[in-house]
C-alpha cells in the first residue's frame, strides 16, 4: 500500500517552495495576535486593578458617596402630644409651624417690599423685619418664627409671586395655648428654642415629645425616583395628657382671684379647688401668673405655680385640724366649755386674739366661729406635742403632696422633739408651720371627706413623672385621719362661721346652701427684721359645700393685702363666688336640710 | 479478508433481508422543509421593538404617577397645615375668656345664687334672687399704668383773684374748655390716671 504513494514527494517540492511567504504572512499574524493579546491583557489589566481598588480597597467610600447623590433625607417630626382638660377641651396643642428666615444680602435689594407684606401678613413689626432684612455682613436672619405652615406658605407664595428672592421656610412646630393664662401654671410653656420651661411640659416632656421619624429617597428635579432606593422610620406621636382642671372652673377661678388681690390691693394669691371625694384638682389658680403663648412678657418668678411651691404660715384656718384632731381624740365636742381670758401669758410670750375682748365665755364652736386664738390654745393643751404633730403629719402636712409638678415645696413642720410650750400654742392657731396652698386644701379636704384623707391629683388616669414617680388620679392614695363622727362634728362648728349671726364670713356664705368655712389671717414673718410685721398678712378662707355632703373644697389666699381686710373680707367674697359658681356648674342642688343653730356662748 | 468473507457467509439465510433493509443509505436533502427567515426575524423585532416601547411607557406613566404623588403629598400638608390652623382658630374663640367678654358686652352677670328647677315636680331648688350689676366683677387685667415719664403729674397752681380774672378776660372760651375747679386751673393738660 505505501509504494504506491511514492511520488508524491517529488510532486510537493515545487509546491513546498510557494507555500514559503504564506507561512511567513501566518506567523507574522500570529505575531500581530499575541501583540494584540498582550495590549488586550494590559488594558484589562489596568481595568482590573481599578476594579481591585474601587471594589475591594475603598468601595464603602464609593458606596456611600453614590448613595447620597441624589438622595435627601428628611426628618419626619413627631407631634407634640395635646394637653387637655378634664372634658377633653385642649390647654395646649401643637401645630405644624415653619420659620421664615431671610439672606440680608440677597432681600436686601427689596428689604421693604418684603417687609411690607411680612408685616400685613403676619404679626410682626414691620421696622424690626426692615432693619433685618438689611443687616449686613450676614446670610441669615429670623424674620417670624412659629408661624402657622398655612400663612407661613402664603407668604412665601405672595413673595415669590412678586418675584422677590432671598426668603426661606423651616420647621418650627407651634404650640399653642388656645386659652392664654388659663392654667398655665399648671401646663408651663415651650422656651425659644422649643424646649420645655415648666410645668406638665416639662414634668411629662417624655411623654408629649414622641419620637422624630425620618426618610430618606432619591430625588431627580424635585420629584421622588420610583424604584429608587427609599427608607424611612415613621414618627412616633407624643401621648396626650388628661389634667383633672376643669377649663371653665380654672378660667371663672383665676378671674375672681384676680379681682380678689387687685381688690385687696394685694401683692399674689392662690385658689385651690377640689373635688371632695376625689381629690382631683378641679382649678388650681395662681396670681400673678403669665400667658403662655408669650410667657417672655412675664417675670420670671411669675412662670411657675406658686401654690405648689411657695409656704406660707397658714393661720387660723390650721385651727379647724387642730379641733377636729380634738374631736378624734375625744378630748372635746363642739359644746365644751372655754373660758377666755382676755389675754394669756405662756412663759415669755403673751398670747392675743386679733380682736379686743374681756373675758369670753365660749364654747369649742364660739372659738371657731369667733377664730380665738386663747381659746385654741386653751383647747391644744389636752394634747402632748407629739399627739398633734402626728395628727397634723397625717393630714398631710409637712410632705409633699405628690400632685406632679416639678420644685414642689413639702412644707414646714417641725419635729415634736424640738417644741417648746410656745410652738405647740402657735402651732396649733396655725403660726409656726408652713404650708403650700395645695397641702392646706387637701387637709381641710379630708375634714369634708368625712375624715379621710384622699391625696390631690392632678393628672386624670395615670401617668409617669420625670423623675420617674407615677402620680394621676388613678394612683390617689386614701388614708383615714379622724373617724366620721369627728369630720361631720368639725363641719358643723365650721357652719358657725359663715353664719352671719355668729361666725366671722356671713359674707362667705352662698345664698340657699349649707357652708361650712374658716377664715385665717396669719402674720407673715418680715425678712429684713426676721420678726413678724406689723403690715404684711396672709389672709385666707378654707371651706366646703354642701356642708352636709360636701361635694367641693374651696381655698382661696391672698398674701399682702394693703386695704386692711382679714380673711373673711377677702377670701370669703371670693370663696362664695367660686362656690356658687361650682354649684351650679355641676348641678348641685341644695341638700334641703335645715342648719342648726349654732351655740358658741355659755 | 477472507475471514470477513467467512463471517458473512455464516449470516443465517433468513436474516439476509433484514441486513438488507439495515443497510444505511443517503437521504436526499428537502429543501421544502426549510423555514422562511422573515416572519421569525419580524416576531423578534416586534417583541424587541414592543417590549422596549412598553417599557418606556411604563417608566414615563410611573414618573408621572411620581410627579401627581408629590404633588399630591404637597397638597395634603398643606391641606393639613389648613385644618390645623383653622382648629387652632377654633380653639381661640373658644377661650373662655372670649365667650365671657362677648357675654359682658351683652350686659350678662353671672347669676346671684345657684337655682334649679326640678323637673318631676316642678320645684325650684336654691333660693332665687335677681342677678344685679353688683354681682359682676372685672375679668379684664388693669389697665398698665403708664411710666412717671409719659404721664406726668398735674401741677395745680393756685392763683389770686385778680390773675384769675384777667386769665378770664383774655381767653373767655379756655376756661369753660378746661374746666377748672375749686378756683384753681390746671396748667398742664395731662390728666392723672
Amino acid at each position: 500500500m505505501t509504494s504506491g504513494r511514492r511520488p508524491a514527494p517529488s510532486t510537493r517540492r515545487p509546491s513546498r517552495g510557494r507555500s514559503a511567504s504564506p507561512a511567513r504572512r501566518r506567523s507574522a499574524s500570529l505575531v500581530r495576535l499575541r501583540v494584540g493579546f498582550l495590549v488586550i491583557a494590559m488594558v484589562v489589566s489596568v481595568f482590573a486593578a481599578r476594579l481591585l481598588q474601587l471594589q475591594g480597597v475603598d468601595a464603602q467610600a464609593y458606596v456611600a458617596k453614590a448613595r447620597a447623590e441624589g438622595v435627601v433625607t428628611v426628618s419626619l417630626p413627631a407631634t407634640r402630644g395635646t394637653v387637655t382638660d378634664r372634658n377633653g377641651t385642649p390647654l395646649a396643642s401643637s401645630v405644624d409651624g415653619l420659620m421664615l428666615v431671610a439672606d440680608p444680602t440677597v432681600t436686601v435689594k427689596h428689604a421693604s417690599e418684603i417687609a411690607t407684606i411680612v408685616a400685613r401678613r403676619l404679626d410682626v413689626d414691620y421696622f424690626e423685619v426692615l432693619q433685618r432684612l438689611r443687616k449686613p455682613y450676614t446670610h441669615f436672619q429670623y424674620v417670624a418664627r412659629r408661624v402657622p405652615a398655612d400663612r407661613a406658605h402664603g407668604v412665601v407664595a405672595e413673595i415669590k409671586a412678586r418675584g422677590f428672592k432671598g426668603i426661606d421656610t423651616r420647621r418650627d412646630p407651634v404650640r399653642s395655648y388656645p386659652a392664654d393664662d388659663v392654667a398655665a401654671n399648671l401646663l408651663g410653656f415651650l422656651n425659644a428654642d422649643g424646649n420645655p420651661a415648666e410645668g406638665a411640659e416639662l414634668m411629662f416632656d417624655h411623654l408629649l415629645a414622641g419620637k422624630d421619624g425620618s426618610a430618606s429617597y432619591e430625588v431627580g428635579g424635585g420629584n421622588r425616583i420610583p424604584l429608587g432606593d427609599n427608607s424611612s422610620v415613621p414618627p412616633r406621636s407624643g401621648r396626650n395628657l388628661q389634667l383633672t382642671v376643669d377649663r371653665d372652673v380654672q378660667w371663672y377661678t383665676q378671674r375672681v382671684l384676680r379681682s380678689a388681690v387687685q381688690g385687696a390691693e394685694a401683692a399674689s394669691g392662690s385658689a385651690v379647688v377640689l373635688d371632695t371625694k376625689t381629690g382631683q384638682l378641679l382649678a388650681l389658680a395662681d396670681y400673678p401668673t403669665f400667658d403662655a403663648n408669650k410667657p417672655a412678657l412675664s417675670r420670671e418668678r411669675d412662670l411657675g405655680a406658686p401654690s405648689l411651691r411657695n409656704v406660707y404660715e397658714p393661720g387660723s384656718v390650721q385651727k379647724v385640724l387642730t379641733a377636729a384632731a380634738l374631736v378624734d381624740a375625744r378630748k372635746v365636742l363642739p359644746r365644751t366649755r372655754i373660758t377666755v381670758p382676755s389675754e394669756l401669758p405662756r412663759g415669755e410670750r403673751v398670747i392675743h386674739d386679733y380682736f379686743e375682748h374681756k373675758r369670753l365665755r365660749l364654747t369649742l364652736t364660739g372659738v371657731i366661729a369667733k377664730s380665738s386664738n386663747i381659746g385654741t390654745v386653751l383647747a391644744a393643751d389636752q394634747f402632748s406635742p407629739r399627739q398633734l404633730h402626728d395628727y397634723l403629719r397625717r393630714f398631710g402636712l409637712g410632705q409633699r403632696t405628690g400632685i406632679g409638678v416639678n420644685g414642689e415645696s413639702p412644707g414646714v413642720l417641725p419635729d415634736w422633739r424640738s417644741w417648746q410650750q410656745i410652738n405647740q400654742d402657735t402651732i396649733a392657731f396655725g403660726q409656726g408651720v408652713a404650708v403650700t396652698a395645695v397641702q392646706m386644701a387637701a387637709a381641710v379636704n379630708a375634714i369634708a371627706n368625712d375624715g379621710l384623707y384622699v391625696s390631690p391629683s392632678m393628672v386624670k388616669g395615670e401617668a409617669t413623672t420625670a423623675e420617674g414617680a407615677t402620680v394621676g388620679s388613678d394612683t390617689t392614695t386614701v388614708r383615714r385621719v379622724i373617724s366620721a363622727r369627728a369630720a361631720r362634728l368639725t363641719a358643723g362648728m365650721m357652719e358657725a362661721v359663715t353664719n352671719p349671726d355668729t361666725g366671722t364670713a356671713g359674707v362667705a356664705a352662698v345664698e340657699g346652701y349649707r357652708v361650712a368655712g374658716k377664715t385665717g389671717t396669719a402674720q407673715v414673718v418680715d425678712e429684713r427684721t426676721g420678726r413678724y410685721s406689723d403690715k404684711d398678712f396672709t389672709v385666707s378662707f378654707a371651706g366646703f359645700a354642701p356642708a352636709d355632703k360636701p361635694r367641693f373644697t374651696v381655698y382661696v389666699v391672698v398674701k399682702n393685702p394693703r386695704n386692711g381686710g382679714g380673711g373673711g373680707s377677702i377670701g370669703g367674697p371670693a370663696f362664695s363666688r367660686i362656690m356658687s359658681y361650682l354649684l351650679q356648674r355641676y348641678a348641685v342642688p341644695p341638700t334641703g336640710t335645715r342648719e342648726p343653730t349654732p351655740t358658741i356662748e355659755w | 479478508m477472507s475471514t470477513l468473507i467467512d463471517q458473512a457467509r455464516r449470516v443465517p439465510r433468513f436474516a439476509e433481508a433484514a441486513v438488507e433493509r439495515a443497510r444505511l443509505t443517503v437521504v436526499p436533502r428537502t429543501a421544502s422543509q426549510r423555514a422562511a427567515p422573515l416572519p421569525f426575524v419580524t416576531l423578534v423585532s416586534l417583541l424587541l421593538v414592543g417590549g422596549v416601547a412598553g417599557l418606556l411607557l411604563f417608566n414615563t406613566s410611573m414618573q408621572q404617577v411620581s410627579f401627581t404623588a408629590t404633588a399630591l403629598e404637597q397638597k395634603a400638608q398643606l391641606l393639613d397645615a389648613r385644618r390645623q390652623s383653622l382648629q387652632m382658630e377654633l380653639d381661640r374663640l373658644r377661650n373662655p375668656q372670649r365667650v365671657a367678654l362677648a357675654a359682658r358686652r351683652m350686659g350678662m352677670v353671672p347669676p346671684a345664687t345657684p337655682v334649679f328647677l326640678r323637673l318631676s315636680d316642678g320645684k325650684v331648688l336654691g333660693k332665687p334672687l335677681p342677678a344685679t350689676p353688683d354681682e359682676a366683677f372685672r375679668i379684664t387685667p388693669l389697665p398698665t399704668s403708664k411710666p412717671r415719664r409719659l404721664a406726668p403729674r398735674p401741677v395745680y397752681v393756685d392763683l389770686s383773684a385778680e390773675a384769675q380774672r384777667s386769665l378770664v378776660g383774655a381767653a373767655p372760651g379756655a376756661r369753660a374748655a378746661r374746666g377748672g375747679t375749686n378756683g384753681s386751673v390746671t396748667e398742664s393738660q395731662a390728666s392723672p390716671r
